[in-house]
């Protein structure tokens, strides 16, 4: 590094070099930082580079911190896949029918949009919900349970992959919408109702058939992990006209892989 | 950076906990996201970048050795992803020759947006070694020993380059100065 030659000045040898930057980044020793002073002192050279760089890594410090973008948190928090909970904790929760049966459950939903929110949250304590205790949930979650399709049928989506395969119809009936979810996989399967955005809160889950291993609401997306033969509803009620005509996203995963993205009208005109 | 803090919320994340995941993107998210942009140089790429980083940290969560520190390990795979990118967008196209905007007037005579822009054109010329040592040293605060750790290198060889990233930057950030002056 002599392009301090192009300046004309003769350069600055190494460990002057070494000095100075030990000196910025606060890592010289005492006996060091004397032997740098008195350089300073006695080159101007020395002097002169000190006060260079000393100016380049203010600048460096002062680069503003950059804000990331507004989406960035909730977009990393709805493709993350973590392992299902364990049923580790199932002990540890307590009974479930007693909290089933409060308005707990449902005003906890209800916050779901926005807020950063799952399931465990309710009354339990710290412990998360396990995949027993979701099984357990299905089927209870709703008050207004739908065990049959209700409402006008707004749209569907036809899945056919060869590791998931079903079909998904959106319904309507006053300020319910509700989500006719029939599918298959062999293996561990999870549907995610991206609901943020769009004036709705969630309902609740009501299991048809086979448990669903864990509901989760999190950041306005709702998380819906199961296998094999699947049939559940999901409602979502519309709180606000906000975006009411967007079309709800939905993501479907199988062997933790993204197998198709849809998108399902919330209007029918 | 709170190593026993940090264990705890892996070990739930690595138990399925999402709040636990929800307060280490938090915590990790803002530092990230910019030490990327100031690798990359740009918004979008940097907000891809630190996407991708997440989700490899937690896909790759049962993988993390635990004797590191995991903001280490994070900054780790940041690093590698930034430079990812930069590799991947040399390929497909060639660096914008206008990235070094011509200097308009003397730093003090800057205000601070146009300066921190000149110091960011700088920093793109660097060569990605030098730029990364810069970033981790100036943007994210990391110590010698901090960035030996996350980038596998004797420190030696961390005060090597950046020794060097500065000095570029001092001459780059000068002989724009002159060019400005000459114009």
């Amino acid at each position: 590094m002599n392009e301090q030659n192009d300046t004309g000045r003769a350069p600055v040898d190494q460990h002057a070099l070494a000095l100075i930057n030990g000196s910025i980044d606060g890592e010289l020793s005492s006996t060091e930082q004397d032997e740098l002073d008195r350089l300073l002192v006695t080159s101007p050279n020395v002097r002169k580079l000190n006060e260079e760089l000393t100016t380049v890594t203010r600048l460096l410090d002062e680069l503003p911190e950059v804000e990331a973008p507004h989406y960035l948190q909730e977009s990393i928090e709805r493709q993350v896949r973590l392992p299902l909970q364990s049923d580790a904790g199932l002990e540890k929760t307590g009974r479930l029918g007693g909290w089933l049966s409060t308005n707990w459950l449902r005003t906890g939903f209800a916050l779901a949009a926005g807020v950063v929110l799952t399931v465990s949250v309710y009354e339990m304590g710290s412990e998360p919900i396990t995949a027993r205790d979701s099984a357990n949930l299905s089927g209870t979650i709703a008050k207004r349970a739908i065990t049959g399709q209700q409402g006008v049928l707004l749209d569907s989506i036809q899945l056919d992959t060869s590791a998931l395969s079903g079909l998904v119809e959106l319904r309507n009936e006053g300020e319910l919408f509700t989500l006719d979810v029939q599918l298959t996989s062999d293996g561990p399967s999870e549907l995610v109702v991206n609901f943020a955005g769009h004036g709705l809160e969630f309902d609740g889950v009501t299991r048809l058939q086979e448990p669903v291993d864990s509901v989760s609401v999190v950041a306005g997306a709702i998380h819906l992990a199961s296998h094999g033969e699947q049939r559940y509803t999901v409602s979502l009620r519309r709180i606000s006209e906000a975006q009411q005509d967007a079309p709800l996203q939905l993501e479907f995963f199988a062997n933790g892989e993204l197998v198709q993205q849809a998108e399902l009208n919330v209007s029918k005109f | 950076m709170h190593k026993d803090k940090d264990a705890a919320l892996v070990n739930d994340c690595k138990r399925g906990d999402r709040r636990a995941m929800t307060r280490l993107v938090s915590q990790y998210q803002r530092p990230v996201f910019n030490a990327a942009y100031r690798i990359l140089g740009n918004t979008d790429d940097a907000a891809d970048a630190t996407q991708t980083v997440f989700l490899k940290v937690f896909e790759h969560l049962a993988d993390y050795d635990q004797k590191f520190k995991f903001f280490s390990w994070v900054y780790r795979i940041a690093v590698n992803e930034a430079l990812n990118q930069v590799k991947k967008r040399r390929s497909q196209e060639s660096l914008d020759d206008g990235q070094a905007s011509s200097w308009q007037g003397p730093a003090e005579a800057l205000d601070s947006k146009r300066l921190c822009k000149r110091v960011q054109d700088a920093l793109m010329l660097l060569n990605e070694d030098y730029r990364t040592v810069v970033v981790l040293k100036h943007i994210s605060g990391c110590s010698y020993q901090q960035i030996s750790e996350i980038l596998q290198l004797p420190e030696k060889t961390v005060k090597s380059r950046l020794y060097s990233a500065r000095q570029l930057l001092k001459k780059t950030l000068q002989d724009d100065e002159s060019d400005q002056q000459g114009q």
